[in-house]
């Protein structure tokens, strides 16, 4: 169970560790972005009722959009600044779209509920409900999706090459200012596919996002920032360790176990098991 | 000859306005202002520390909450114990200084980015610690995880006002102290290059962890003040990011490494939260906007733009 929910944890952290990989910027913004990702699929549901996963057709343009315009008006400008503005900017845009979602859905907390979100099978004498392991699926799809499009498609090299050396890739051609608005814009895809599954998981409410920011540095700091087998594999090590903690201490402090894993992996290896 | 006049003036200037502002209870003044200069004066302690942290140490700090709550949170067990409040304050102070002691032990590994992200998960940790926490001994009244102080009732707002006075100009001289002595121009160096101030023999560990520890006990003390004043405590407010964005807000709105950025940022804040108090909901969501756009248009903030203004020339 741990290691199913640990797929989620990984695909929320996949976004994260991009943006991160590609431009060595922390968005403190992503668990809200991600969240912003479920109330867009909540509202497809509530309003037209659409199926969760089937929104996301308009939910990824949608997120691609809002990575792509962060990145291209405001975090390229502050990195002329210093790397310190790039993430108060962060900071601020997380503020900014916590406060949204609270005016715009109130802070009660909701679920994306479905026929199928609710059901369970049972292995043994555990029942494990069909949503985890749909995040367990869905993290594998995008991982796979992602790393096929970073190393087959021409975008996906200049993306590679502008993260392993920003002045190599301008002499090269590459127009690096337009693949890092790219790169936002896949990061945030991601997570528009994170969202919808984070809802089918968990009720939700506007600041989630910052337990959930918390959760995927964890994953990255434990996976290695930037590497991508590194993120699931620290995914799963999160989920289990949240799912055992839980199981041992009693439910209220699985979010602590999970926090002090992560203070813990930083003061030990701040660069990740896989990291470079 | 021209030079050292205006700066006479100055000097003179703020001599009268302190002395005006310690004044103030005893001239009557509208018992309204004692609010906002007390918010007024809490905040620039905090954010005068923060300053110290981000603009003269490159810490950027995300666990001040976790000082403040910490702080926040001894006040009320010394008030319950019977103890004095103010035993309360400098104990609260004591304690957010060792437990910043306690935690620089693993985030001070960390460098730049990973350090702000180690402190960002203390208060979060230390918010579901005390959701968890039960008093024991029974001697502590609330419900669920929140307290009320014991025994304030006598305290008037004039004291509260004091107390705050006496932190913010606590904190103000102390940055000019530290940024006159050794320590800082050993943060001065540190902040422009790590490398080449230990190569030059700068104990960058060291200066780093004073000026945390530091910074720590004084945002800690602000912090008791504060929460004497208001009399009850829980801990999603006490370890809340609101904190974190009362002081990045003071700092970048003033100037980030400017002395007196604090001081023009913490007086916009506390304007700003009242002028907005009547939009509840959209409070926050403004502040964040502003955030954005001064870090955009201003990265220097105001007092940075004045100093431009003036043909000085500006880091960077």
């Amino acid at each position: 169970m741990g290691i199913l929910l640990g797929g989620l944890y990984a695909l929320i952290a996949l976004g994260l560790s991009l943006v991160f990989g590609v431009m060595r910027l922390i968005n403190v913004a992503h668990g809200d972005l991600v969240v912003l990702g479920t109330y867009f699929a909540y509202a497809a549901l509530s309003f037209f009722h659409v199926d969760p996963i089937l929104s996301l057709i308009m939910g990824i343009p949608f997120l691609f959009a809002v990575g792509f315009i962060i990145q291209k008006y405001l975090m390229s400008r502050s990195f002329g600044v210093s790397m310190e503005a790039a993430l108060i900017i962060a900071f601020g845009i997380s503020l900014i779209l916590q406060n949204l979602n609270q005016i715009l859905w109130t802070p009660l907390s909701r679920g994306l509920t479905t026929a199928y979100s609710v059901e369970s099978f049972s292995v043994g004498e555990v029942f494990i409900p069909y949503a985890y392991l749909f995040d367990f699926i869905a993290a594998l799809i995008v991982m796979v999706f992602l790393r096929t499009f970073l190393k087959r498609t021409y975008l996906g090299k200049a993306i590679v090459a502008a993260s392993q050396n920003k002045r190599g890739a301008l002499l090269m051609g590459i127009n690096t200012a337009r693949i890092y608005a790219l790169t936002f814009g896949i990061a945030m895809a991601t997570a528009a596919v994170a969202g919808v599954f984070l809802g089918l998981t968990f009720p939700f409410s506007p600041t989630t996002g910052v337990a959930f920011l918390i959760i995927s540095f964890g994953v990255i700091v434990i996976g290695g920032l930037g590497s991508m087998i590194g993120t699931f594999i620290g995914g799963m090590v999160i989920g289990l360790a949240q799912t055992l903690g839980g199981h041992f201490f009693g439910d209220a402090a699985q979010m602590l176990i999970a926090y002090i894993i992560v203070l813990v992996a930083l003061s030990i290896r701040p660069q990740g098991i896989f990291g470079r | 000859m021209n030079n050292t006049f205006p700066a006479l003036w100055a000097r003179l200037i703020t001599v009268v306005v302190i002395i005006l502002l310690a004044a103030l209870p005893l001239l009557g003044a509208p018992r309204a202002w004692f609010l906002y200069l007390f918010l007024f004066f809490t905040y620039l302690a905090m954010a005068n520390m923060w300053n110290l942290l981000a603009g003269y140490s490159g810490l950027i700090s995300l666990c001040q909450p976790a000082f403040i709550g910490l702080a926040g949170y001894t006040v009320v067990i010394v008030t319950w114990s019977g103890l004095p409040f103010y035993l309360g304050i400098i104990g609260g102070g004591i304690v957010s200084m060792a437990f910043a002691l306690l935690i620089s032990i693993p985030v001070f590994r960390l460098r730049g980015i990973y350090f702000a992200i180690g402190t960002l998960v203390v208060p979060e940790a230390l918010r579901i610690v005390f959701l968890l926490w039960k008093p024991v001994g029974g001697a502590l009244q609330g419900a669920g995880a929140g307290y009320r102080l014991k025994g304030l009732a006598e305290l008037s707002m004039t004291e509260t006002y004091w107390m705050a006075f006496f932190i913010g100009m606590i904190s103000f001289f102390l940055m000019r102290l530290i940024l006159r002595s050794r320590l800082g121009l050993g943060l001065a160096t540190i902040r422009d290059s790590d490398s080449t101030a230990a190569s030059i023999g700068v104990d960058v560990f060291r200066m780093k962890l004073y000026s945390f520890v530091i910074g720590s006990l004084v945002t800690g003390m602000a912090g008791g003040i504060f929460y004497v004043y208001q009399g009850y405590i829980e801990p999603t407010s006490a370890f809340g990011i609101r904190w974190t964005m009362i002081l990045m807000l003071s700092c970048v709105i003033g100037g980030l490494g400017i002395e007196t950025g604090p001081l023009i940022g913490a007086a916009v804040v506390v304007f700003l939260h009242f002028y907005l108090a009547k939009y509840t909901g959209i409070n926050l969501l403004i502040q964040g906007i502003l955030l954005v756009i001064v870090m955009l248009l201003a990265p220097h903030g105001i007092m940075g733009s004045v100093r431009g203004l003036r043909g000085y020339r500006v880091r960077h």
